[in-house]
This record gives C-alpha cells, sequence and structure tokens, in this order.
C-alpha cells in the first residue's frame, strides 16, 4: 500500500506505540488519584506536560490536553466567546479553517454575532491587509489556522500578531494541526493553540491546546476538575505521554525530514508539469501537493488510484464524505471544474521514494485511463 | 534598530570605595551566568558596565539582565558614524517609539575634544532636525518625558534614549547567607526572594509532618525553590526537616492555645542548628506584623527567645496585597496558593494567644525532654537539590 493521505493522519511511530503500551502497562492510573501510583501517574503527566510547552517555546503557556484539535478548537473558541460576549461580538476568521472552527464560529453567527471571514490570497494566504481593515472595537477573536490542510499555504501568523498588537481585547487563536513538523512558526504571544498527535505520527484521541499565560478559558466542559477543570474527565495519559514522545521525534528531525519531502515535492511537480488539464497549485509545505484532473471529479481519480493501491484523498477526509466544494479553493477563486477536479497527495517522514515513483506512473496511468474527460 | 551593545548602570555598589572591586567581579559572575550560550562580549569597568551585543536581540539580553541584581538599570546603545547626518538620523529613528505628545531633550556627552562642534551646538542641531521632522513632540529640557543622548567618543558616536530599571540592589554573592524558613505561603518566598536582592545567598528549610502533611505539600514548595533558583540563577539547597514526631508531642503536651508558639519555637531551634552546618547567618521568614497570632509584637518576643541569630524579616511592615503583588512578579504567587494542607493548618489551635506569656510557655516545655526529637529530626533531615533532572530520568525512555 502506497499512503498518501498524511494530511488525514499518520501511522504512530513504533517508538510512539512502545510508549503507549508501556504507559497502558505500568502508569494506567487515574492522574488524580492521590495514592502513591495515582502520583506517579501524574509525574508523568506533568513531565509530558513540559516537554510540550518546550517544544513549542512556550514554557509559560497553559497546556490542557484534549482528544484531539476538534475539541480544542471548540474549547478555545467557545470559551473565549462565552467569557467576551460583554465586550464585544465580532469575529474574524479565515475563509480556510477546518470545519471544526468554521462550524462553531456559524454556530455563532446564529447566536447574535457578528462573523467576518478574512479574504484569501491566490496563494491561500490570509490577506493580513485585509484583516487590519476589518479590525475595529468590537473584534473579539481572530482564528487563522498556521498551515492550511487542503493546499499547504503556510499563514502569516506573526504579521497577524502584529497587526492585533494594538488590539488587546482580541483573542488570537491558531489552529495549529497541520503545522507541526512541517512549518517552524514563532507561536509566542499567540492566544491559544490547537495540536492533533494523530497529526504527527502519535496516537489517535490525544490532543493539546495551549493557553498563553493568565488567559482563562470559559468553562464549556463540566466535570471532576481534571486538566485545570478547563478538560474535565480521566486523562488519556498513555495517548498524552505518546503524543509528547511523537512531538519530540517529529522536531528533532525535521530539518532532515523537509530536505527530503521538498525532494520528492520536485520531482512530483516536474513529472506531471507540462501534462494538460493537470492543474497544480502552489504549496509552502512540501507535504502537501492539491492537484487537478480538470473535467473529472476528484473522486473518480481517488477511487482509480486506490484500486492501484494508491491512497490520496479528496478533500479533507473529515469532510470528504459530505459532497460540499471545497472552500480553501473556492476562497482562492480557483474555477468549479478545477475544484470538483482536485485531488489532496499528502506526505510524511514515512513517506519513501519507492511510494513516490508508484505514484507517479500511477497518476500518469489514471491520467490515461480517463483522458476522454478531461478538458 | 540594530543596537550594538548594552549600557548596565550599577546599582548601590557604586557607594563603595575601596572593596568597589569585590562586587564588580560578583556581579560579572551573575553576569556570565545569566547570558551563558548567548553571542555576546561582558565587559566591566569601575563605573559602569557594557554588553557587547554579537548576533543577539538588545530587548532579549535585557529581559535576562531584569532578573540580577546590583543592576540599577539598562539601555540599549546604538553605535554610529561621527557624523552630524548620521546622529540626527539616529536621534529621529529613536522618536519612531515616542508616544504622542511628549517632551524630549537631547543630551550630548563630548568626551572626543577633537570634534569640532561645540556640545551646545550638537545638541540644538539634533534638536532642531527632530522638531523640523515630526509633528507632536516638542522640547523640554528640564523634565522630558525622552532623553536622548549621544556620547560623543575618539572611535564612533554612541546613542541611545530607553533607560529601563532594573531590580537594583547588591550582585549575589556579596552579602554572606541566610536560612530561609519556607512554609510554601505567599510570604516567604516573597522574603527570600527581597533578601537575595541584598546579595545574600540563601539555603531554605522546610517542616513537613507526614502523614498529616500530603506529599503534594512538600512537592509544593520544591516547585517554589525551583521557580526562585529559575529567578536568580543560583542552586537554592533545600532542607526537609520530618517534624511529625515533635508535632504530635507539642500536640499532647502543650496547652491548645500556647503549642502554637511553642511549635515555632522549636522550629526556629532547628533552623538555628541548621544555620550552623550550612554557615548561613541569619534566619529569614515572611511574618508580617499582626497578619496572624504568631506574628505580633509579643508573639516574636516569646518564640525569638530561643535564638541569638538575626531573625530577618523583610515584609515586616508590608500591605498584604504588596506583598501579593510581590509574590505575583516573582512568579511564585500562583504555586504559592495551591491548597494543601501544611503542617501549620492541620495543628492548627482553635485560639492561640496573640500575647503568649513567655514565662507559661516555658514552663510547660520544662515538662518535656524536646532535645532527642530534635536530635532525630536533624539527623532524618532531607535536602533538595532544584532542578534535580531525577525525576524527568525516570520518564526519558517514555518521553
Amino acid at each position: 500500500m502506497h499512503y498518501f493521505d498524511n494530511a488525514a493522519t499518520t501511522k504512530p511511530y513504533a517508538e510512539v506505540l512502545h510508549t503507549f503500551n508501556k504507559v497502558n502497562e505500568n502508569y494506567y492510573f487515574n492522574t488524580a488519584s492521590i495514592h502513591q501510583a495515582g502520583r506517579d501517574s501524574a509525574k508523568l503527566l506533568e513531565a509530558s506536560r513540559k516537554q510540550v510547552l518546550q517544544l513549542f517555546s512556550l514554557p509559560n503557556y497553559t497546556c490542557v490536553f484534549t482528544s484531539g484539535a476538534t475539541e480544542s478548537n471548540n474549547i478555545a473558541i467557545q470559551g473565549t466567546l462565552e467569557r467576551k460576549k460583554r465586550f464585544g461580538r465580532t469575529i474574524l476568521v479565515s475563509q480556510i479553517e477546518h470545519p471544526s472552527v468554521i462550524n462553531i464560529v456559524d454556530h455563532y453567527g446564529g447566536e447574535g454575532f457578528n462573523v467576518e471571514f478574512i479574504r484569501t490570497t491566490g496563494e491561500g494566504r490570509v490577506d493580513v491587509g485585509h484583516l487590519e481593515s476589518l479590525l475595529n472595537e468590537d473584534v473579539v477573536l481572530v482564528a487563522v489556522m498556521a498551515v492550511n490542510n487542503i493546499v499547504g499555504s503556510v499563514q502569516p501568523v506573526e504579521e497577524i500578531k502584529d497587526a492585533l498588537m494594538n488590539y488587546p481585547k482580541v483573542h488570537f487563536h491558531v489552529d495549529a494541526t497541520q503545522a507541526v513538523g512541517k512549518a517552524a512558526i514563532d507561536y509566542r504571544g499567540v492566544d491559544s493553540l490547537s495540536i492533533s498527535a494523530h497529526k504527527f505520527h502519535g496516537v489517535k484521541g490525544a490532543g493539546a491546546l495551549m493557553l498563553k499565560e493568565g488567559k482563562s478559558s470559559g468553562q464549556i466542559h463540566f466535570g471532576g476538575g481534571h486538566e485545570y477543570d478547563i478538560r474535565s474527565g480521566t486523562v488519556n495519559l498513555p495517548a498524552v505521554a505518546a503524543m509528547a514522545k511523537a512531538l519530540r521525534l517529529t522536531l528533532e528531525d525535521m530539518d532532515d525530514d523537509l530536505a527530503r519531502i521538498e525532494g520528492y515535492n520536485h520531482s512530483l511537480r516536474s513529472e506531471l508539469d507540462g501534462l494538460e488539464s493537470i492543474v497544480i497549485q502552489p504549496s509552502d509545505v512540501p507535504h502537501i501537493i492539491n492537484l487537478s484532473f480538470t473535467g473529472a471529479k476528484g473522486e473518480v481519480v481517488v477511487n482509480a488510484l486506490s484500486e492501484k493501491n494508491v491512497m490520496v484523498s479528496t478533500t479533507s477526509a473529515c469532510a470528504s464524505k459530505r459532497a460540499a466544494s471545497n472552500e480553501t479553493l473556492t476562497a482562492m477563486n480557483r474555477s468549479p471544474e478545477v475544484i470538483d477536479g482536485s485531488i489532496r497527495i499528502s506526505m510524511s517522514r514515512e513517506t519513501e521514494t519507492e511510494n513516490v515513483e508508484v505514484l507517479i506512473s500511477a497518476l500518469k496511468e489514471v491520467y490515461e485511463e480517463i483522458g476522454d474527460v478531461l478538458r | 534598530m540594530k543596537y550594538d551593545h548594552i549600557l548596565i548602570r550599577y546599582g548601590e555598589m557604586t557607594l563603595k570605595s575601596r572593596n568597589r572591586k569585590i562586587f564588580i567581579d560578583a556581579l560579572r559572575k551573575r553576569l556570565n551566568r545569566a547570558l551563558e550560550g548567548m553571542d555576546v562580549h561582558i565587559k566591566t569597568t569601575r563605573d559602569r558596565a557594557y554588553i557587547v551585543l554579537g548576533d543577539e536581540d538588545a530587548y532579549a539580553v535585557i529581559g535576562k539582565l531584569k532578573l540580577i541584581s546590583g543592576i540599577l538599570s539598562v539601555s540599549p546603545v546604538v553605535r554610529i558614524e561621527k557624523t552630524e547626518a548620521a546622529m540626527k538620523e539616529t536621534a529621529l529613528e529613536f522618536t519612531a517609539d515616542f508616544d504622542a505628545d511628549r517632551t524630549f531633550k537631547i543630551e550630548v556627552k563630548r568626551a572626543d575634544k577633537t570634534f569640532p562642534m561645540e556640545t551646545h551646538d550638537i545638541q540644538g542641531m539634533i534638536g532642531a532636525h527632530v522638531l523640523g521632522n515630526t509633528d507632536d513632540l516638542t522640547v523640554n529640557v528640564r523634565q522630558p518625558d525622552y532623553k536622548i543622548t549621544a556620547e560623543i567618543r575618539r572611535e564612533a558616536v554612541y546613542m541611545y534614549y530607553d533607560t529601563i530599571k532594573c531590580l537594583g540592589g547588591l550582585p549575589l554573592g556579596t552579602g554572606g547567607k541566610g536560612l530561609l524558613m519556607l512554609s510554601g505561603g505567599i510570604d516567604s518566598p516573597v522574603a527570600g526572594l527581597d533578601v537575595m536582592k541584598k546579595g545574600v545567598e540563601i539555603e531554605a528549610v522546610h517542616f513537613h509532618s507526614p502523614p498529616y502533611t500530603s506529599p503534594e505539600a512538600t512537592e509544593k514548595v520544591k516547585k517554589l525553590i525551583d521557580i526562585m533558583t529559575e529567578r536568580t540563577g543560583y542552586d537554592i539547597k533545600l532542607h526537609i526537616v520530618p517534624f511529625t514526631e515533635l508535632q504530635t508531642t507539642l500536640y499532647d503536651r502543650i496547652p491548645d492555645n500556647l503549642s502554637m508558639t511553642s511549635t515555632r519555637r522549636v522550629m526556629l531551634k532547628i533552623a538555628e542548628r541548621l544555620a550552623g552546618t550550612t554557615g548561613a547567618e541569619a534566619v529569614i521568614n515572611g511574618e508580617n506584623l499582626g497578619q496572624v497570632a504568631s506574628q505580633t509584637l509579643t508573639s516574636m518576643y516569646a518564640i525569638n527567645e530561643v535564638t541569638t541569630l538575626p531573625v530577618l524579616r523583610p515584609l515586616l511592615t508590608l500591605e498584604k496585597n504588596d506583598i501579593v503583588n510581590m509574590a505575583k512578579q516573582f512568579g511564585t504567587y500562583e504555586t504559592s496558593i495551591l491548597p494543601y494542607e501544611d503542617c501549620c493548618t492541620i495543628f492548627k489551635p482553635k485560639s492561640p494567644k496573640t500575647k503568649p506569656s513567655l514565662e507559661k510557655v516555658r514552663k510547660f516545655e520544662e515538662r518535656v525532654d524536646f532535645e532527642p526529637l530534635i536530635e532525630k529530626a536533624l539527623a532524618g533531615i532531607e535536602t533538595y537539590i532544584p532542578n534535580g533532572q531525577d525525576e524527568d530520568e525516570a520518564f526519558e525512555d517514555l518521553l
């Protein structure tokens, strides 16, 4: 099997599974128990927390462990809006956010909030000038992802931080789910940050929300008081420790991996470049290539590749069972044919030269097979 | 703006004359440790020090300098060519950081007497340029909001305007050693850090009474030590005294309303002996006059009687609010307010005397032989060295 859907989820590293199993064997205790076993587990939890924060260079932030980025985004956004609704009711959000951001914001739009979408450039990046023009005293939340999941564009997080400098009331939330290991971004100063372990070779069911010091999140979760009372419920310590390890391994080797994947990206682009009706979108990270068979349906291409044992995706897997057209490509002002015919190829550190060779010839075969419908 | 170096103004040590070198050497050591690994070069002179910046951001370095005692203030300095144009341009660049509608003044120090213009003319020239190219700034030579300084020396001109106030005090290591009684509350860490600002090195002592006090309470005190160590760049040792047997004996044998006074007396006795073995010349605590029953003047009189060591109480007359603010500023507050039982809260008498009679306390204490218990407690002391990696190492394989 040749796996090119790493933006949907990744394979856990062997070392990560080792941690997951060992912690399940030796530290399966409730981290809130006051007996020795519980306290030892709590120490492992705190060591994991410290490691995650240090790897992000956010040592003074509060790190709340969650079940993943969808939950982190929900806590951050809902908590912020509940807390800030007295001070203002305008939300600025990029057009290209993940549904776990867009749909919450939509919901609050129906609850009396004013939702404004920040425009996107042709390269799939948030237009900071437009963001600046939307800023006013009523804005309480700005939500922009770090790396886009559809085309791999890196968002100008640092510029946005600067633009918000004179708006202390604004909470700046960054969904960094797709960014870990792909782009080196300085997150220091953002108000909250979401990550998800399974996107960087951790196990599913673990993520984190990092909150700037002094920022409390309004409560949307009620329970026994775990995780600073922000995310109650017995902590999934095996998955959390595994995430801390996956993060360390991913970041330690990031530079080498980037160079190698950059090479794969280059050969893919040069092999397909010049084929009529094939449109390749620009990308800032080498891991993600968004490619359109203009005139065909993306789904058809995905199925054809799948039969050749090559796994790619149409849009984001979380949403690809729904027929809605792709928001990111729409925001980038691409034609309906390009959007309908788009597939996403996403690589990771586990991707090898052989996989890329198979992918290239499979793409060429599919191109021949469905050549009749292409425009 | 790319700064060339940081100018450091000394604190109280400029009052020293003959032994000033000792203070400067001590400060140099602290600077070396705080800036370890950074691309900087440290130069100390008799009147001021300079950090020559390699590739480091001036304000990142200043963030570290702000925690070092003995520094009164610092300014990031830019080195420019010895031309009128460069001086005018740099002054104008500085004003970009100024708030609107403020006043300024130009100060010129013409150390290079061969420079063709007179001090007064240079001031006028730069000032006129700034006035002519800004809209909302005016000159005020007596009490300016901003002062732009240009020092003209043989090799170049140095200019700065931003002066950042630092800790003041004296360099750590020039003031002897004290033993801090650390309960885990808000006050004692503040007291320790405050005394350290005057150059005093400290070790700390904490009393725990398992199983009446929880392991979390002890962990919390260790965490406070870690925070204080990180802040000061000085490894503070923590001595943890097993106090259970003494605590239960005091509870049984001393009447309820005097037990608190006796408990404090025993703790102070232990601290005195520990001071002897650690080389400490004073005991430091976070007592605040009138805050609780043990901190009235009469109580202090009765408790202090057991030792001839000086007992330093730097927070004695402060408002509680100010202490809380200091704790927040020092970063110890959040940890201090964690709700774990310490020995004081569990064995707290119902109505402790605010005016304990020393005579009565002595009478009851005479009936008990505390000495063997004190010896045993001292023998059972465990010493914690801050930021020990042993716990993290246990998880090394997992993380």
